[in-house]
């Protein structure tokens, strides 16, 4: 395994991986917004 | 064409039933302008990360970096994206923290503050015509061509005119929900993308050996004046009116200066997927696997539609569309605002309720989707509009903002007015001027004329109006006897 793929393999898991992550902080978040619209 | 599955078209038919059922849900739900525009100002990290990534990340960038990196290699992400984190760090920690000390709502509210009405004009009208979405629609009806077999305007209209109507309805909120689920389909699939692509060519090695070392060249065989240019698209960050949206949208200033931080990240894997992904296509066509014909901007998505199985594809084609519908819904709200906002408040209704402010701005958004079409059924060649939409930003609001951001002894009106003013004008007459007197070079892929014996590019335009436009904003601010705002 070259160097190119190894950087390759390391952006499929940041991007991979960190999306699904700032996902799941982001239904955190959605869950108090909704709520308050819920309110309204 | 290759086979789509069903099940990749219900997968497709879901998530588009999905993005209008959030903007129909959010559509009763505003109190005031704030909310429809700003989402009461209450973006948190994950939220900013999510609309900011989807946002900036339209079919541009990923027909715009395939296509370079298709046909020059890695090049596209050193010299093309790469400079862009630098100025997202700057973003980051010396632009965000000033725009959120004041209570601006939209980019042209900070020119009105350092320079009065008239340059507040110039920048809305500025920000409009930048934030029409003539590329996005353009590349719904490409999308639809590809993907679902189907005329070009009826991609435009079907596809298009969904972003529309969740846009219209649900306001930012919408917006910034939408761009959520978006961005993680869009990052999930490309991830995902990219085993399969290796699958196809027969792994990362076989790359290595069939492609030229010129394509593992990081600066490649650009130029170095075009690899300027390209790098220096990236100074619209700093003045982009999607960007100080959601800056203005945030809760707090840290909110922003993380979610920048950690964006860079995400964005930087994207972009350098999307470049490897093309240099695969790349090789799929020297191996006979695609078309020897295959146009370099699609070809990535064509590379695509041969790697990956039932299922996969319809999530892929989801993401795809995901990528352009993020960004088409945030341009056309930043348009709407600047008519409403920017324009018919101040100029015709001083006293405007919040209630007629957002329905002004649904009038907006109409119109900028309605002229953006126009457009993009009139343009043969987009990449000159592309080229003209980015260079009128820059050449225009950049100086007066920045330097009365800094500078505050520089905030004279005749300043502001002068920079913005002409920087726009020379910025749309050099456009038009190349447009219609230059060559359109098929090599080169853009407008050429012949200056003082070189060959100069459409591209090249802005080596002259940033300068027009930094001259004449020094001019202001010495004719201009008044006191600083």
């Amino acid at each position: 395994m070259n160097n190119w793929e190894i950087f390759t393999w390391i952006t499929v898991f940041i991007l991979g991986f960190g999306s699904v992550a700032v996902f799941i902080f982001f239904v955190k978040d959605i869950k108090e917004i909704l709520k308050k619209f819920n309110k309204k | 064409m290759h086979e789509i599955a069903t099940i990749d078209y219900i997968i497709i038919a879901l998530y588009l039933a999905g993005m209008i059922g959030v903007g129909l849900w959010f559509a009763k739900k505003h109190t005031d302008f704030e909310d429809f525009f700003l989402a009461g100002r209450s973006l948190t990290t994950p939220l900013l990360i999510t609309t900011l990534i989807s946002t900036y990340y339209g079919i541009d960038v990923l027909f715009g970096d395939s296509q370079l990196g298709f046909t020059n290699g890695v090049v596209a992400w050193f010299a093309y994206a790469r400079p862009t984190y630098a100025f997202f760090l700057i973003a980051a920690f010396l632009l965000a923290r000033r725009l959120k000390e004041e209570n601006f709502k939209t980019l042209p509210d900070i020119l009105d503050k350092y320079y009065g009405k008239k340059t507040r004009y110039v920048g809305a009208v500025t920000s409009f015509i930048y934030s029409l979405p003539a590329l996005s629609l353009y590349g719904f009806g490409m999308l639809g061509e590809v993907i679902l077999g189907w005329e070009p305007i009826l991609g435009m209209l079907v596809l298009g005119g969904i972003a529309l109507i969740y846009t219209l309805t649900g306001g930012f909120w919408a917006v910034a929900l939408t761009d959520s689920i978006q961005f993680v389909l869009m990052c999930v699939v490309l991830a995902m993308a990219f085993p399969f692509a290796m699958k196809l060519i027969g792994g990362f090695d076989t790359m290595v050996e069939v492609l030229e070392p010129s394509y593992f060249d990081t600066m490649g065989d650009l130029s170095i004046w075009l690899i300027i240019i390209y790098a220096s698209t990236g100074l619209s960050i700093l003045v982009e009116p999607t960007f100080y949206q959601r800056i203005f949208a945030a809760k707090s200033y840290k909110n922003v200066r993380n979610a920048l931080v950690i964006g860079i990240f995400i964005w930087g894997s994207y972009d350098w997927i999307i470049t490897i992904l093309a240099m695969a296509a790349k090789v799929a066509v020297i191996q006979g696997t695609l078309p020897f014909d295959v146009a370099p901007d699609a070809a990535l998505l064509t590379v695509m539609v041969a790697a990956l199985p039932a299922g996969a594809l319809g999530l892929f084609m989801a993401g795809v569309l995901s990528t352009e519908m993020s960004t088409l819904d945030s341009y056309c709200l930043v348009a709407g605002g600047n008519v409403a906002y920017d324009i018919y408040k101040p100029a015709f209704k001083p006293d405007a309720t919040d209630q007629e402010l957002i329905k002004t701005t649904r009038h907006g958004i109409l119109l900028s989707w309605v002229l953006g079409f126009a457009m993009a059924i009139s343009f043969d060649q987009m990449l000159g509009l592309w080229v003209f939409m980015a260079s009128i930003l820059i050449s225009s609001v950049m100086a007066p903002i920045l330097l009365g951001m800094y500078v505050p002894s520089f905030r004279k009106p005749l300043a502001g007015f002068l920079s913005a003013g002409l920087g726009l004008v020379s910025t749309v007459i050099l456009n038009i001027y190349i447009m219609t007197q230059g060559v359109y070079s098929a090599e080169e892929e853009t407008f050429i004329i012949q200056w003082f014996g070189i060959d100069f590019m459409q591209e090249f335009i802005m080596y002259i109006t940033v300068p027009i436009s930094l001259i004449s904003f020094f001019v202001g601010v010495v004719f201009d006897k008044g006191e600083p705002s």
